[in-house]
């Protein structure tokens, strides 16, 4: 069987990894970020792999370079991750929502009632 | 710089031919695995490079030099298959002694420490190893020998599948201590295609691709969804293949798609997923469609 959610180039898995480790608070602001050569070891990847998923973050300013030093988490790294999560990966969400919604004839309201429920029974647990 | 070069490099055996017309560069220090189906070329591809069989027609060179016959490739390469024979008088530790001899990187302590981890006892002889052994102590010498250019055909053939996972751990390891430019062939991408940087296919004897596995695999997207959806989203695009799964198709298709283009395949209900490096090699060199299925429909 196909994984449904196929399968992503290995620096964008790596680039993922990084990000989590932002938004989770692993990696601090201004604490240094692993090397390719760190993360060549510690994934056994490829070394010129693992450069690339720095470059991604690099680009998007999610990290800043020092000369001779490395890679640091940018001041507003964590912000800018949850926008752009909020913007692509929760709406791909709502996206497969809507179509599982739409094959079980499941209308606006009945979907926004399960959507109330599965929040208040959170709230339940959290207290 | 350029370790590697063919420009037009044919190779026929009497008179078939077993490799046409290849044009390449291969740079220095770049993991690059060779793959491509059973009797594609691979193998005699990687006999040319490292001097043993010699192009028919073309320029190859290899460290700017033809290796055909050439002490510089030989001094600089090791060639590393299954088939590697060595005096059956010898024991392994005076075959390590030998090599030490030979390759000027060559790493003592590193070889002797991989024989141990892998329980090969230093006095026994090659001709009386498991399969898996043996070609585990073939690649530990491919690995200790550190030369500049470094080329194993199926390194992993007989092994199981810790030493296959050990074996591209320490590779890569030593690798990043001491980078070099390797060859790696193999029938299965996925055990390897986490250390490689690039990739060479080969496909009825011609090069199929070269470039980074990750353009590879992000050239190409999978669709699911009946076929009436795919057909009517796949206007103007080049589809690869198409498998049936179940009641759903399958479409690999080249990935020319835009954002918009995919949010809007996302909003009909299909699914769009890069593919895996595997299923991108295999659209390249499977048959065009029906595949193994058309044998039992005739």
């Amino acid at each position: 069987m196909h994984d449904v959610d196929g399968e992503k180039p290995i620096y964008i898995q790596i680039a993922d990894w990084l990000e989590n480790a932002i938004i989770d608070g692993t990696l601090q602001v201004d604490e240094k970020v692993y090397s390719q050569y760190q993360l060549a070891e510690l994934f056994t990847i490829n070394p010129a792999t693992a450069g690339k998923g720095l470059t991604i973050l690099l680009e998007a300013e999610l990290v800043y370079k020092k000369r001779g030093l490395g890679m640091f988490v940018a001041p507003d790294a964590q912000e800018k991750l949850r926008a752009k999560r909020k913007e692509q990966t929760l709406l791909q969400i709502v996206q497969d929502l809507l179509n599982e919604a739409s094959l079980l004839n499941i209308g606006t309201d009945e979907l926004n009632q399960i959507i109330e429920k599965e929040r208040k029974q959170r709230k339940g647990d959290q207290t | 710089m350029t370790v590697i070069s063919m420009k037009h490099v044919s190779k026929n055996y009497s008179r078939i031919a077993a490799l046409t017309d290849l044009t390449v560069k291969i740079e220095e220090n770049v993991i690059t695995g060779i793959v491509g189906r059973n009797g594609a070329g691979k193998t005699t591809l990687l006999k040319m490079i490292a001097g043993f069989q010699k192009a028919t027609k073309g320029e190859l060179r290899v460290f700017d030099e033809n290796p055909f016959r050439s002490l510089l490739v030989s001094a600089n390469s090791i060639y590393i298959d299954d088939a590697m024979s060595y005096p059956g008088s010898m024991k392994l530790h005076e075959l390590l002694d030998e090599f030490n001899r030979f390759y000027a990187n060559w790493n003592e302590e590193l070889a002797v420490r991989l024989m141990e981890y892998f329980s090969i006892p230093l006095n026994s002889r090659h001709r009386f190893l498991s399969k898996g052994k043996r070609s585990t102590f073939n690649a530990i010498v491919g690995i200790a020998a550190r030369c500049p250019l470094t080329i194993f055909d199926e390194p992993t053939t007989g092994m199981d599948t810790a030493a296959r996972n050990d074996f591209y751990r320490a590779l890569l390891k030593d690798y990043i201590a001491f980078p070099r430019t390797i060859l790696l062939s193999s029938h299965y991408i996925d055990e390897m295609k986490d250390v490689l940087e690039d990739l060479l296919v080969i496909h009825r004897k011609r090069i199929r691709y070269h470039g980074s596995i990750s353009d590879l695999q992000e050239a190409h997207l999978s669709l699911r969804g009946s076929s009436e959806q795919l057909s009517g989203s796949t206007l103007g695009k080049i589809i690869v293949s198409k498998t049936t799964r179940g009641l759903q198709e399958e479409w690999i298709v080249e990935n020319d798609f835009s954002d918009a283009e995919r949010a809007e395949l996302n909003r009909q209900g299909i699914t769009n997923t890069t593919v895996s490096l595997n299923d991108a090699y295999l659209a390249l060199t499977e048959q065009p469609r029906g595949g193994i299925d058309d044998v039992f429909n005739a």
